[in-house]
């Protein structure tokens, strides 16, 4: 699946889209359209060598290569190397042949600490040892909570790699087999809040995901500035022909390699938040030898018509399967083995064109024109955009009173709200249907008050679960688990105005704080009809909730605090409490996470005081508009 | 008292008229997307992952050019809405959530929210569209 594919570049992504980056793309969420410019046609013809046989599924030189990245990301900090050869005769190692590398590699090797630990396998590749360590129910457990706990009852200091929880579950991976050793030794030696212990797993794994996510935040953001040099906003044309080669890369000794599939994925990725109007794309001279990552292409691009392969190493047929999804018009194949299969031009023709029907020149050879219907079949979406809000006199009032409603429905006691509702309000809640015994769903919390009118077909029953009245709703509300909101996540649409009437969904993400599915993250869809009420405010009239448990990519965004400021990078981290207050603080003042961040370091993180001084300066008129925007 | 016997008829009248309008609702997008728009006012507003299409022009543009598709609702939820909102027009709020596969795309899950009004006419009586917001689950933005 994509989400599962993209893995854990979202994260570098995110935080490079927020930062802003150096990079001539406009920041990822503004859906494309970045200012790319020029072009600039890498025409320099380095002769690869023959790499040999390479299957697919992580092999033993991606782990190195993650060794290599890091001792060449600090290398390319001091800037020496990049500065010294760009276009030289690039003594660099990544000039040689990568096939040899590891030989060639002595200064890295000194450097890499990592690289101690490998050990050396038959064929002659390094190698190292991985372990995954499994927590069962360790769902349950903060991860801060359960990783010191480990770590101060672990014999030796390891690093928790790729730590994540699914089902009941929480994993995380470390690299060596004295690590993994010493962990095993901690297993039942942590009791837990409940009286029980906590059980360690340890088991010989395959390298980490993430770790063959080769490419660092960094990385990416050099890769995407070379792309924007690589593409032709005239003709929406990207030409990647031999891009691991690209002067640009190399000097900064990123290693571009498209056969990759992590390489090819954040490609794809660039793509798509950046150039989504792509009509031709070039990866010649790319060693790809199969397709599969680029089945997404298609909905990434969805108006791309040619798509250059030429002299790759594609060697069947079937290959073209996984991209026949492209409504392609001009594709190129030659210089790839799969073209000697074939006995004569026709049948090789005809095969390509059974997975493109509507292929219009194939090679650069004009076909015969294809068997066309004039109807016509739409297949594109229009792309999704965030919060609608229909017009800027409604938007304020609307964040404003979700920022105070979500404030005190968070606050641990719903009461408050009573404030917020009509006399007459009305208000439901709805889960996905559960299939099994509800139970044992992680939504079962909710189940005996949802309201499925499609399911449930009893009057009297229906009627019960429809909360009518304040006090009602405000005691079915506050019956309901404890929760934290992630405001960040919230997506907003205004859906219909009158005098009268004021309706709109949210959608979001939440937390919740208490019970037994304490930090399970949800995700919720909320619409509220509202009828003006005094000082501009919104009285809630109908209250529509519908909670569902969230993705694995909802939850891996959930919570991400934007970082402060890009230049003030040597700020510490902030503890997961300061975090906490910083969004309560910004969802209170009404300040950005930078201004709110800046207002309670001033205050020494004293939220009261921090508070009040905001509410000084905001009566006196001093604090600027910019700390209001986000 | 005579008034919670009020509500609960409204609250059965809106159950009704929200499981007729999801059966008539998915099957026409489904299946005949061009009667589509009749079950829209003429100055209703669809906001589809955040584009605003509002009118009947506007809307008629938009389910052309939208892939066929195979809507499967799984859940439904539906209340009447305050008068107080409404100036007294009765107007329910239906909400859906299910899986659809739009020609060309992947399946995918999604919520809608509707609020529909009864438009009383001397002849008769017909629910129509107010307002529809339409979300995939997974956001892609």
């Amino acid at each position: 699946m994509a989400e599962e594919g993209k893995g854990g570049y979202s994260e570098h992504d995110d935080r490079v889209g927020v930062v802003g980056g150096g990079g001539s793309f406009s920041v990822r969420r503004r859906k494309g359209r970045g200012p790319f410019r020029g072009k600039m046609y890498s025409e320099m013809n380095h002769r690869f060598r023959n790499r040999g046989g390479i299957g697919p599924g992580p092999s033993p030189r991606l782990r190195l290569d993650e060794g290599d990245g890091d001792v060449l990301m600090s290398d390319a900090h001091d800037g020496s190397r990049a500065r010294h050869m760009p276009y030289g005769p690039r003594p660099n190692r990544r000039a040689e042949d990568w096939h040899d590398r590891d030989k060639g590699a002595a200064s890295s090797l000194q450097a890499s600490v990592k690289r101690n630990q490998t050990v050396q396998d038959r064929s002659g590749a390094t190698k190292t040892k991985w372990f995954k360590v499994t927590i069962p129910y360790g769902k349950k457990y903060e991860k801060s909570w359960l990783l010191s706990n480990i770590q101060s009852h672990c014999s030796v200091p390891f690093v928790a790699v790729e730590f994540h929880q699914d089902h009941s579950r929480a994993h995380f991976y470390v690299e060596d087999s004295k690590t993994a050793a010493a962990l095993r030794q901690v297993s039942r030696k942590i009791i837990d809040r409940d009286n029980f212990k906590v059980v360690i797993l340890v088991n010989n794994s395959s390298p980490p995901q993430s770790l063959q996510n080769e490419l660092k935040p960094e990385e990416v953001e050099q890769l995407k500035i070379c792309m924007s040099k690589r593409y032709d906003g005239s003709q929406k044309s990207l030409d990647l022909k031999s891009l691991r080669t690209d002067p640009d890369l190399v000097a900064q000794n990123i290693d571009a390699v498209l056969s990759r599939r992590s390489c090819m994925l954040v490609l794809l990725r660039i793509i798509e938040d950046n150039i989504p109007e792509l009509i031709s794309l070039i990866m010649s001279h790319n060693k790809l030898y199969r397709l599969d990552e680029m089945a997404e292409l298609g909905q990434k691009a969805p108006n791309l018509k040619i798509l250059d392969l030429s002299h790759n190493e594609l060697k069947s047929e079937r290959e073209l399967e996984k991209v026949k999804d492209l409504k392609l018009e001009e594709l190129w194949l030659d210089g790839n083995p799969l073209s000697n299969f074939f006995k004569d031009q026709s049948t090789y023709v005809s095969a390509v064109r059974e997975r493109f029907p509507k292929l219009l020149r194939l090679d650069g050879h004009e076909l015969p024109p294809p068997i066309n219907f004039d109807v016509e079949t739409p297949t594109t979406l229009p792309p999704s955009k965030g919060s609608y809000f229909s017009s800027d006199d409604l938007k304020a009032p609307v964040l404003r009173f979700l920022q105070q409603y979500y404030t005190v429905y968070d606050s641990g006691d719903r009461q408050g709200l009573l404030e917020a509702y009509h006399d007459g309000a009305c208000c439901s809640l709805s889960i996905p249907p559960i299939h099994g015994n509800p139970s044992r769903n992680t939504l079962g919390e909710y189940f005996k008050d949802s309201r499925n009118v499609k399911k449930l077909k009893d009057p009297t029953l229906r009627f019960k679960l429809l909360k009518h009245t304040r006090l009602n709703v405000v005691a079915f509300l506050n019956e309901l688990p404890k929760t934290q909101h992630d405001i960040h996540s919230f997506v907003v649409d205004i859906c219909a105005q009158t005098n009268t009437l004021l309706s709109f969904v949210v959608h979001g993400i939440f937390k919740e704080v208490d019970g037994k599915a304490r930090d399970s993250v949800r995700a919720f869809d909320r619409m509220f009809v509202t009828v003006p009420a005094v000082n501009n405010g919104l009285c809630i009239v109908n209250d529509k909730l519908f909670v569902r448990n969230a993705t694995t990519e909802e939850i891996r965004k959930a919570f991400v605090m934007p970082a402060p400021t890009p230049s003030s990078s040597p700020v510490p981290t902030l503890s997961a409490e300061q975090q906490e207050m910083l969004q309560a603080f910004s969802m209170q003042s009404g300040m950005n996470l930078e201004w709110s961040q800046k207002c309670l370091q001033d205050n020494e993180w004293d939220y009261g005081s921090a508070a009040q001084v905001f509410t000084q300066l905001k009566v006196e008129g001093k604090i600027p508009e910019v700390a209001f925007q986000k | 008292m005579a008034a919670s016997v009020d509500f609960k008829t409204y609250v059965d009248q809106a159950c009704r008229a929200a499981e007729e309008f999801i059966n008539i609702y998915y099957e026409t997008m489904d299946k005949r997307r061009r009667m589509l728009t009749r079950l829209y006012m003429d100055k209703a507003t669809l906001i589809w992952n955040g584009n605003a299409i509002s009118g009947q022009t506007a809307l008629n543009e938009f389910f052309e050019m939208l892939p066929s598709s195979e809507f499967q609702v799984t859940m439904l939820d539906c209340q009447p809405v305050h008068e107080q909102a409404t100036q007294g027009q009765t107007t329910i709020l239906v909400v859906t959530c299910g899986s659809v596969k739009f020609d060309g795309n992947k399946q995918r899950f999604f919520n809608q929210n509707f609020l529909l009004t009864a438009q009383v006419t001397p002849a008769n009586t017909v629910w129509k569209i107010a307002s529809d917001c339409f979300r995939f689950q997974d956001l892609v933005l």
